[in-house]
């Protein structure tokens, strides 16, 4: 890419994908805000009209606004700190040498692969079941009542089913960076005479902070709009107790038909992800640089 | 106090024995080069002194203690990597001050230890910068200020020079040797490279496939090499080695001339013509294609003149002739 026709050329080859990239997110973007200002309600076609910031206001004031903001945020949060823990504390595991060693890092990935919807009903049915379920049968058998996960402590369980899912994600990006832990490194500071713990503490903690960064940072987006766990489980309930930002715009537009008010919900998820993005590049984003 | 004796210590590999059964007595204070070529254990020995690996038979002490199943931490032995080994994300006072710190050694102590060392290596400018924003000789530096500041009854090195350029690696090498002037303690320091064996060494143990060649000091070595392999692996450029009628002639199965014993008189018995000529300004080598012996590497003043294809005649210093049996081990020095 050194001359000018070379330059004019690459731009040229680019521009397709770039072109096609850009209309792919800015025309959702802009029928998303063209819906927020309509009054736009699927019972009433023909009705259409510009109300203004209407539809945010009444999407402010819903009862169920503050309890899904904070239900996003305690979701996401809770995600993460199982996962980046989980994941390393995997990673370390993982990065002994063991017999079955290429099984095990098969099945610890294996979780990744198995569609959300799927893996919900599946921890619904067959495991936080309070009657069928194999948690239930644990604890039955230790003589304790069962406890009944989706309506007692709804959001908790889906912390749990979704960290289970990203899990092997978190392990993955994790175990990585830590194969490319320097060993001589840890020779020297074995020399030096740090124990297992200091060694962990100081080299191998430090050395996975890009990692962890890259985690967090991937798996905030990817979580900030978990839905199908949360359809297939709990419906967002009881009341509003497992109802995320997402959850609601989908009951808003699509229970209740209310597009614009839905629209409104969705650009207000938009900003939501956008402080969030910010806060967490001013918090971690110095990682990133080499 | 720094002495260590190996006895009869092996390593294997699953199936492959690396180390194969070695004696050595390291003196205390004194400066022992290992050298061979790659492959030959030289690092593996190194890492079974130091701890990081399990030795599978025999026995290591250190200062009259059986350190075999020691832990390295407890050996006293500091150690310098062939990369540094610096932690990436502590600055150069925190990597100094870390085995201080992992021994729990109070702050002003750190410190006041800390900035010896960095006086001792001229590193107090870069103490706040991390190994990052160094240059290769600085980090060379730290890593030995590292090793320093926890006083140590030996120092190992692992080819520490190995990634420097060849101007810093004279200059790192002799200050690595003032160094061990200065501080009196036992180094062992690995190598591949006769050169810096050659230069630093009180005592050079010269290794080939898991076994001791010869021991001895840089003038034993070159002046009588035990066998074949150490004639050919110590000097440079290498000995020539010439085999048939006229090793035979000698007594010998092959008769060893180092370069620099071969001088270019009229009358010489060997004739031939020149091949390559290297000009190093000091120095002459000389490629000679001498009738039935092959090439012959000879080394000249640096004035002489040349070219190649021109005749010349060759005869070999008599009482530095290096003759050697069928086995390669060495036979008593030729008569004059």
């Amino acid at each position: 890419m050194a001359t000018q026709a070379s330059r004019t050329a690459g731009r040229l080859m680019l521009s397709p994908a770039v072109i096609l990239l850009l209309l792919w997110m800015i025309v959702p973007l802009g029928m998303t805000i063209y819906f927020s200002f309509l009054r736009f309600n699927l019972l009433m076609p023909g009705t259409e009209a510009f109300t203004g910031f209407e539809n945010y206001s009444y999407f402010f004031t819903d009862p169920a606004f503050w309890p899904a903001l904070v239900n996003t945020l305690v979701l996401v949060t809770g995600v993460l700190a199982i996962t980046v823990g989980g994941g390393i504390a995997l990673a370390v595991l993982l990065d002994q040498p063991m017999w079955g060693q290429g099984l095990v890092r098969v099945l610890v990935i294996a979780p990744f692969f198995v569609m959300p919807s799927v893996s919900a009903l599946v921890w619904k049915n067959m495991l936080m079941n309070p009657v069928n379920g194999l948690f239930a049968a644990l604890a039955r058998g230790l003589g304790l009542p069962p406890i009944d996960f989706f309506a007692d402590i709804p959001l908790a369980s889906i912390i749990v089913i979704v960290a289970w899912q990203w899990l092997p994600f978190a392990t993955l990006i994790l175990f990585t960076a830590m194969q490319s832990l320097d060993r001589e490194q840890m020779e020297a500071a074995e020399m030096d005479g740090a124990g297992p713990l200091w060694r962990f503490v100081h080299l191998t903690l430090p050395h996975l902070t890009r990692a962890m960064t890259v985690v967090v940072l991937i798996q905030t987006i990817f979580l900030l709009s978990v839905f199908a766990e949360i359809l297939v489980t709990t419906n967002g309930g009881p009341g509003t107790a497992s109802t995320t930002l997402t959850f609601l715009v989908y009951m808003q537009s699509m229970l209740q038909f209310d597009v614009g008010l839905g629209s409104a919900g969705g650009i207000v998820a938009v900003l939501l992800a956008n402080i969030v993005a910010i806060f967490l590049m001013r918090m971690i984003g110095k990682n990133l640089e080499a | 106090m720094g002495e260590i004796v190996l006895s009869q210590v092996r390593k294997s590999f699953g199936g492959t024995s690396v180390i194969q059964g070695i004696d050595l007595r390291i003196e205390d204070g004194e400066f022992v080069v290992f050298v061979g070529p790659s492959g030959c254990g030289k690092s593996t020995l190194l890492r079974l002194i130091a701890g990081l690996e399990d030795t599978t038979s025999g026995t290591i002490a250190i200062d009259g203690h059986d350190a075999t199943s020691l832990p390295p931490a407890k050996r006293g032995l500091a150690m310098v990597f062939q990369s540094y080994a610096l932690y990436p994300h502590m600055s150069v006072r925190k990597n100094i001050a870390f085995p201080l710190r992992m021994a729990g050694i109070s702050a002003e102590e750190q410190e006041r230890k800390v900035q010896a060392a960095a006086k001792v290596l001229n590193l107090a400018p870069y103490l706040d910068r991390k190994p990052s924003q160094l240059s290769g000789g600085q980090r060379q530096r730290v890593a030995i200020g590292r090793a320093i500041v926890r006083e140590p009854s030996a120092f190992l090195f692992d080819e520490p020079l190995s990634n420097l350029d060849a101007a810093l690696r004279v200059s790192m090498r002799q200050e690595i040797s003032e160094l061990h002037q200065s501080l009196k303690t036992t180094m062992i320091y690995v190598t591949h490279d006769q050169v810096e064996a050659m230069t630093m060494a009180d005592k050079i143990v010269v290794l080939n496939a898991g076994r001791i060649e010869q021991v001895g000091s840089p003038l034993e070595l070159y002046k009588t090499p035990a066998n074949l392999f150490v004639a050919s692996f110590i000097g440079s450029p290498k000995m020539n080695l010439v085999e048939g009628p006229e090793a035979a002639k000698h007594g010998a199965h092959t008769l060893g001339v180092r370069p620099e014993h071969i001088d270019i008189v009229a009358e010489g018995p060997w004739s031939g013509t020149v091949g390559i000529c290297e000009h190093l300004g000091s120095d002459t080598f000389l490629k000679v294609h001498v009738e039935g012996l092959g090439a012959l590497t000879v080394r000249a003043g640096g004035e002489v003149d040349l070219v190649h294809g021109a005749p010349i005649r060759l005869a070999p210093q008599p009482d530095k002739l290096h003759r050697f049996d069928g086995a390669g081990e060495a036979l008593a020095k030729a008569l004059a």
